[in-house]
């Protein structure tokens, strides 16, 4: 597991950043913390690492977005789903085959994603700094995650 | 003479919505909301609307013909949303009038949806012509856009992380307000004081732009620290404060925009811009600087089926038309 603290949102802009230049396609990136964690901002830092042109913003209200850069970049929020059902009508997987897929609130699809993924947990700490802590399933044991400390 | 009579069929997100539109006068506009449908997931899922689109447009068809006072067979053109919306609730309308049209022999149009929400105003202001500065803001969608002339547009600010509607959204959820998040927070915030609580304005450094995730933060950074200490103020303050902070960003943008440009014009479409505060402030900010400011009544901020025909009028009168091949878009571009 791989702990980086971030003092601001640049830093964990920055972050995702460099987590882009270890993912390949069909990777999933599970995002998980409370509302105004920097989850988004996280995404968008992601979104710069693979070139993609467009502002990458919330997918909440739609649940789903699309990107195309390096790779294409899926980004989908799973934040107002009520049960596995209506998660599955989504069919994420499907929608990560060719590139990759960022699920915010992605706890509740650690169950679908099981077998390969990389979850990071957002913890926001009294002075407004956050803590992301990175665990791999699967492809990711042996990768160089330490690369996103920078 | 009189011009073409156009049927427009809106089914981007949440609402089924259609109207007919004749010389820039609405002869019917009828919608089937599925906001009971939403509320209970704070928000509108895609499979949940593209069911409820089948289930409504046909009779709902009938009711905007039947409301306009005329038949199916004097239907000049049809139009559709192409995009950006959800891609499954898109292609019922748009499979739907692409049948229609087939059937009809008539010409389709596949219609931008914010190009829509350009040309409301336009129905019930006939004084209204660009260039102008319109701001769209609603639960999908957060821009500032320049209309130098109808069909040359550019977005000139947008937001880089919510959009105000999500704003709006996210925080009544959090706050335990309901679905959808303005009208209930404008609810919520009667009799509030909405200077009580300073809740923060982003992205001072970026004229146009607009971002509503540091308010986000804000709000619940706010709100748990003073549950915990046992002094949290009425809702109805924090709820007022939410709203002027997200209005405050929104006006102060849009005359960022007036001034950046030099046009005399502003205009309003989508949901965020039926928020009472909005259009008081919008009002107050525009006759402080001699603009004049043109904002369709609600039933017409929010998506319509007229918006959608009256767009269709200008494209048609330009010898425009789609093919019936044509598909959907859902990340549809203004412009592009």
């Amino acid at each position: 597991m791989i702990r980086v603290h971030c003092p601001d949102a640049a830093a964990t802009r920055a972050v995702g950043r460099r987590l882009a230049g270890l993912l390949r396609p069909g990777d999933v990136v599970l995002l998980a913390g409370d509302l105004g964690a920097g989850k988004t901002v996280f995404a968008g830092g992601i979104g710069d690492g693979l070139g993609v042109e467009d502002p990458v913003v919330s997918p909440t209200f739609v649940l789903v977005r699309h990107y195309r850069g390096l790779m294409p970049m899926t980004h989908a929020d799973i934040y107002r789903l009520g049960s596995s059902a209506e998660l599955e009508d989504l069919d994420l997987p499907a929608e990560s085959a060719d590139g990759v897929l960022v699920v915010e609130w992605g706890d509740a699809a650690s169950q679908a994603f099981a077998d390969d993924h990389l979850m990071v947990r957002f913890a926001v700490h009294p002075d407004g700094t956050r803590t992301l802590e990175f665990t791999g399933t699967g492809s990711w044991t042996g990768r160089p995650l330490q690369e996103v400390a920078g | 003479m009189s011009g073409p009579i156009i049927l427009g069929l809106e089914t981007s997100c949440d609402e089924t919505a259609i109207g007919v539109v004749r010389d820039g006068v609405v002869l019917s506009n009828v919608l089937s909301s599925q906001v009971d449908d939403h509320a209970r997931f704070g928000g509108v899922v895609p499979e949940v609307a593209a069911r409820a689109h089948v289930e409504a447009i046909r009779s709902l068809t009938h009711r905007a013909l039947r409301d306009a006072g005329i038949h199916q067979l004097d239907v000049d053109a049809v139009a559709a949303t192409r995009g950006p919306g959800l891609a499954g609730a898109l292609m019922v309308g748009f499979s739907y009038g692409k049948a229609m049209a087939w059937a009809l022999d008539r010409p389709f149009l596949g219609v931008d949806h914010m190009e829509g929400h350009l040309f409301a105003p336009t129905l019930e202001h006939p004084g209204f012509e660009p260039p102008a500065i319109v701001l769209l803001a609603s639960g999908g969608h957060s821009q500032i856009v320049l209309t130098r002339a109808w069909g040359d547009y550019e977005t000139v600010g947008a937001t880089i992380d919510d959009a105000a509607g999500e704003a709006f959204d996210k925080v009544a959820r959090f706050l335990g307000l309901g679905f959808p998040g303005g009208p209930a927070i404008d609810r919520a915030s009667d009799g509030g004081d909405a200077t009580s609580i300073d809740f923060p304005r982003a992205l001072g450094d970026r004229p146009t732009d607009l971002s509503f995730s540091g308010l986000k933060t804000a709000v619940v950074t706010f709100v748990r620290r003073h549950h915990e200490a046992g002094d949290l103020p009425p809702l109805s303050d924090v709820a007022a404060a939410v709203q002027e902070a997200i209005v405050d960003v929104l006006v102060a943008k849009t005359m960022n925009a007036v001034e950046q440009t030099g046009v005399k014009v502003v205009a309003g479409g989508g949901g965020v811009l039926a928020n009472r505060r909005l259009r008081q402030r919008l009002t107050e900010a525009c006759a402080a600087r001699g603009i004049r400011l043109f904002l369709p009544s609600p039933i017409l901020c929010t998506d319509n089926g007229a918006m959608v025909a009256a767009a269709a009028a200008f494209r048609l009168e330009r010898g425009e038309t789609s093919p019936l091949d044509s598909e959907v878009d859902s990340s549809l571009r203004l412009g592009s």
